[in-house]
């Protein structure tokens, strides 16, 4: 409980920080946009030269790509901790984090918040709508819930990977440059796994469980019936990876507490 | 009860040393040579409730290390820490809600957002109750009258104004253990007079303990009885101000300014047996005399007898002198 | 020259201390290019080729492409976008150097840094089990030398020029990662740009992007013979050539701004 109230403490803050800088909202909305428009007309041109990928029809890889952008947009409005490492040990914030009555990873988290990033889930949105229609699929009213669950699973998984690599920053000294090359491998989520060699296919599904973001639980709604088991996977798998990242984030503020460094 | 209980305190740290130039640096790629730095050596002391304690050093001296122990940041190598009856690394975020804590170079306000919307969230934070807050801060802010920046947002206000809403902002919860690591760092005169005349009230009015730790020694003379005086890791000095100053800094200085160059030997010879030490001076006129108590009269009059003389000051000891020689000098044992 | 010289030891010296780096950039490169190679063959198919491109020439320009980025990528624009908030500029311009040349070198040495410690191991990792195919003709290797370190120059200059426009415009965070983006799908790391429709590739035949990595990046597949080889790098040295005239007119702007505004 008390918890959520701090929560929604942090959220009114934010709304007033974010309102002094209107402009740059945009900016940066429409930077975002273009960052996903380049993944969307890489889509469409090689879907020029080709009718399907894998047997995987052009409509259907789009609706994935959609699907992919809701819990993205979620994961970067909420665990988006890449500058985590200069702001919080180089600058040593982390010291100010610690002398509060509250789980440290849990501050930070509110501390750095985008909500803007939510925006990101509009063109998903419409995305989808767009594949849908021209894959005439039915839904159900219960799919609806379904999605939230597979939407909060996927977020959690990027969470829990990316809270995974933040900590990092508690054990070496050395900056680093993972993270912005991990973006790159997520997104191979978003393409049909059966594509991939079997070791990609087992990284993407167990090591860094990119494809419950995007393939697996898009396919729930593609009614592509030989997945079903991974898509139901996903808010399980999320739950383990994001539990993991707290284990981890525990150790390494134990770690940081031992070397201050 | 005791605010703060330290015995045989000690944290270690592990250093990379790297190796110089490019070859080194690639050796340093595959293998790493580290080196333990004792930052805090074996020490141990008390904190009465109530008191308000100056905690000085050099830089590197170990004073952050030991601020940082004693507010849970950081997890002692060995020893004993008992801070408002707990264990500050354990029970972290139970313990933090009965201390306060202001960083002088890090802000806990948020940039943009106006003053009073940051106290919010920290009453939040530490859960306190609207009526308790409205009692205690409404004083706090009174005292340190920053009501009108309230309203403004933090990356408008001046350095001053700021640290005075750091300062309220680690009030917020009313903690009766108040750390302060360089409080009035780069602050003005005014400022500075300000934020002390506050601390003062504080601990009259709510008798919270105080550990300041500060370069500025004026900090510690108008605001501190004790001082803990702290060198390579080891308390050199624990004891009162009063005594630090009877012990180091008895006798006087006195800046003679003659009409004419002088040098040091013939002035030595002109005090011999009056156990003075000279100084050269700003100029190449100006020499400065290290008197012991009672000694002055004797020492004047003797160059005045002597030599011509422009100007004659005599200046008190400084605590700032005190314990530059301290230092100079190596440990004491108050 | 020594100045310059020293600069790029020093760029050296701090991109070795980022040691985690180091060992999982390689790894990661690896991922990164297996994964675009099964995406390729997937959409490949069973055809042997698109748009007079074979799978295996694919494979070596996306591995090949993604190299060539480690080593003209550079973060320049947004260095001078910092110094410029923060001030630093006028400090740096009392400097007895050229302030952008500097920044060049600094961008130079990181790329060779990366070109030699993480792009050069990471291709022999990847080449442990894809299949890449590369030339045997020195002549092909030493026109893409060339047309590569023109990459770095073309695109540092479209850094440099989005870096100085920031004298201009304050708060562009957002405009400069744009550019990134746009460099990434129009340079031809993403897509070779025979692959776009037609008036697309006409109309970036107006914009330097393609340049930057498409022109290598052919040269080394061979999928440039002859005069389209020597065509391609003439395309780059005119672009290097005329990017100069707009850095140079906003740079003496820039510089006339700062004096009359102090900064």
């Amino acid at each position: 409980m008390f918890y959520i109230s701090v929560f929604f403490q942090y959220m009114a803050q934010y709304m007033k920080t974010k309102l002094q800088y209107r402009t740059d909202l945009l900016i940066e909305w429409l930077s975002d946009f273009m960052a996903q428009a380049v993944n969307l007309v890489f889509l469409l041109v090689v879907f020029g030269h080709t009718p399907l990928l894998h047997g995987w029809t052009r409509d259907e890889i789009l609706f994935i790509y959609g699907f992919f952008l809701v819990p993205y947009a979620v994961f970067g409005a909420f665990f988006n901790l890449w500058d985590f490492n200069e702001r919080y040990i180089v600058q040593g914030e982390m010291d100010r984090v610690l002398t509060r009555p509250v789980h440290s990873l849990f501050q930070i988290i509110l501390e750095r918040m985008e909500l803007e990033s939510l925006l990101g889930a509009i063109p998903g949105l419409i995305i989808m709508a767009y594949a849908s229609v021209r894959l005439s699929l039915t839904f159900h009213w219960y799919d609806f819930f379904i999605f939230i669950l597979l939407v909060i699973g996927g977020a959690f998984i990027y969470a829990g990977i990316f809270i995974s690599l933040a900590t990092i920053s508690f054990f070496a000294d050395a900056r680093t440059s993972i993270m912005p090359m991990m973006y790159n491998i997520s997104s191979y989520g978003r393409y049909p796994i059966d594509i991939y060699h079997r070791v990609i296919r087992y990284i993407l599904t167990w090591v860094l469980p990119f494809a419950f973001v995007g393939v697996y639980p898009a396919s729930y709604f593609l009614n592509k019936q030989e997945w079903y088991d991974y898509a139901f996977m996903t808010p399980v798998v999320g739950a383990l990876f994001f539990a993991i990242a707290i284990m981890l984030w525990n150790a390494g503020v134990r770690r940081y507490r031992g070397t201050g460094s | 009860m005791n605010a703060i209980e330290v015995e045989e305190l000690r944290k270690e740290f592990k250093v990379h040393k790297s190796r110089s130039g490019l070859v080194g640096a690639f050796r340093d790629l595959w293998t790493r040579r580290y080196m333990t730095v004792r930052a805090v050596d074996g020490i141990s002391f008390t904190v009465k409730q109530g008191e308000m304690v100056g905690y000085i050093g050099e830089n590197g001296a170990g004073k952050s290390t030991t601020i940082k122990m004693l507010t849970g940041i950081l997890t002692p190598t060995s020893g004993r820490i008992i801070v408002n009856g707990m264990n500050p690394h354990k029970e972290r975020e139970k313990f933090v809600r009965t201390i306060g804590v202001v960083f002088g170079q890090r802000s806990q306000l948020w940039w943009d957002i106006a003053v009073q919307e940051s106290f919010r969230l920290l009453k939040k934070v530490y859960r306190v109750p609207d009526e308790q807050y409205a009692r205690h801060m409404s004083e706090v802010i009174e005292m340190l009258e920053i009501g009108p920046l309230l309203d403004k947002p933090v990356r408008k206000l001046s350095l001053g104004q700021r640290m005075r809403c750091e300062l309220a902002a680690a009030l917020i919860h009313n903690p009766p253990l108040l750390f302060l690591d360089e409080p009035t760092i780069g602050l003005d005169v005014l400022v500075k007079l300000n934020i002390r005349q506050f601390l003062k009230q504080l601990n009259e009015r709510y008798g919270t303990t105080i550990l300041l730790t500060t370069h500025d020694m004026s900090d510690i003379e108008a605001l501190c009885e004790r001082v803990i005086m702290l060198d390579e890791g080891k308390i050199i000095y624990d004891g009162s101000l009063e005594q630090l100053k009877e012990k180091w800094g008895q006798g006087k200085r006195v800046a003679f300014t003659f009409a004419e160059g002088k040098d040091a030997s013939i002035l030595q010879e002109l005090t011999a047996g009056l156990d003075v030490v000279w100084k050269k001076g700003e100029q190449s006129n100006v020499w400065v005399a290290h008197v012991p108590s009672g000694g002055v009269p004797e020492v004047v009059s003797r160059v005045a007898a002597r030599y011509a003389l422009q100007d004659i000051r005599i200046h008190e000891v400084s605590t700032e002198e005190i314990v530059r020689n301290i230092y100079e000098e190596g440990a004491v044992h108050g | 020259m020594d100045k310059y010289v020293e600069m790029i030891r020093i760029r050296f010296l701090m991109m070795l201390a980022y040691r985690t780096n180091y060992y999982t950039g390689i790894l990661i490169y690896a991922i990164n290019i297996a994964a675009y190679y099964f995406l390729w063959a997937a959409i490949y198919g069973d055809k042997p080729s698109m748009q007079g491109i074979s799978l295996g020439q694919m494979t070596t320009y996306v591995a090949i492409s993604w190299l060539s980025r480690a080593f003209y990528f550079n973060n320049i624009d947004r260095e001078i976008a910092m110094e410029i908030r923060d001030g630093k500029v006028a400090t740096e311009l009392i400097r007895p150097y050229s302030y952008l040349g500097m920044k060049a070198v600094q961008g130079l040495g990181e790329g060779l840094f990366r070109l030699f410690f993480l792009s050069l191991p990471g291709l022999l990792v990847v080449s442990l089990f894809l299949p890449l195919q590369f030339p045997e003709n020195a002549h092909t290797w030493l026109s893409f030398s060339l047309s590569l370190l023109l990459s770095f120059v073309i695109y540092s200059e479209l850094n440099l020029l989005a870096g100085v426009v920031t004298f201009f415009t304050f708060r562009n965070e957002g405009l400069l990662r744009a550019k990134r983006f746009i460099i990434d799908l129009f340079s031809g790391l993403i897509l070779p740009v025979s692959f776009y429709p037609d008036w697309a590739q006409r109309l970036m035949d107006y914009f330097p992007f393609q340049a930057i990595s498409y022109i290598p990046s052919m040269i080394i597949t061979e999928s440039f013979q002859g005069a389209d080889v020597r065509d391609g790098l003439i395309v780059q040295v005119a672009w290097c050539a005329l990017l100069l005239l707009p850095i140079g007119l906003l740079w003496r702007m820039a510089k006339k701004r700062l004096v009359v505004q102090g900064g």
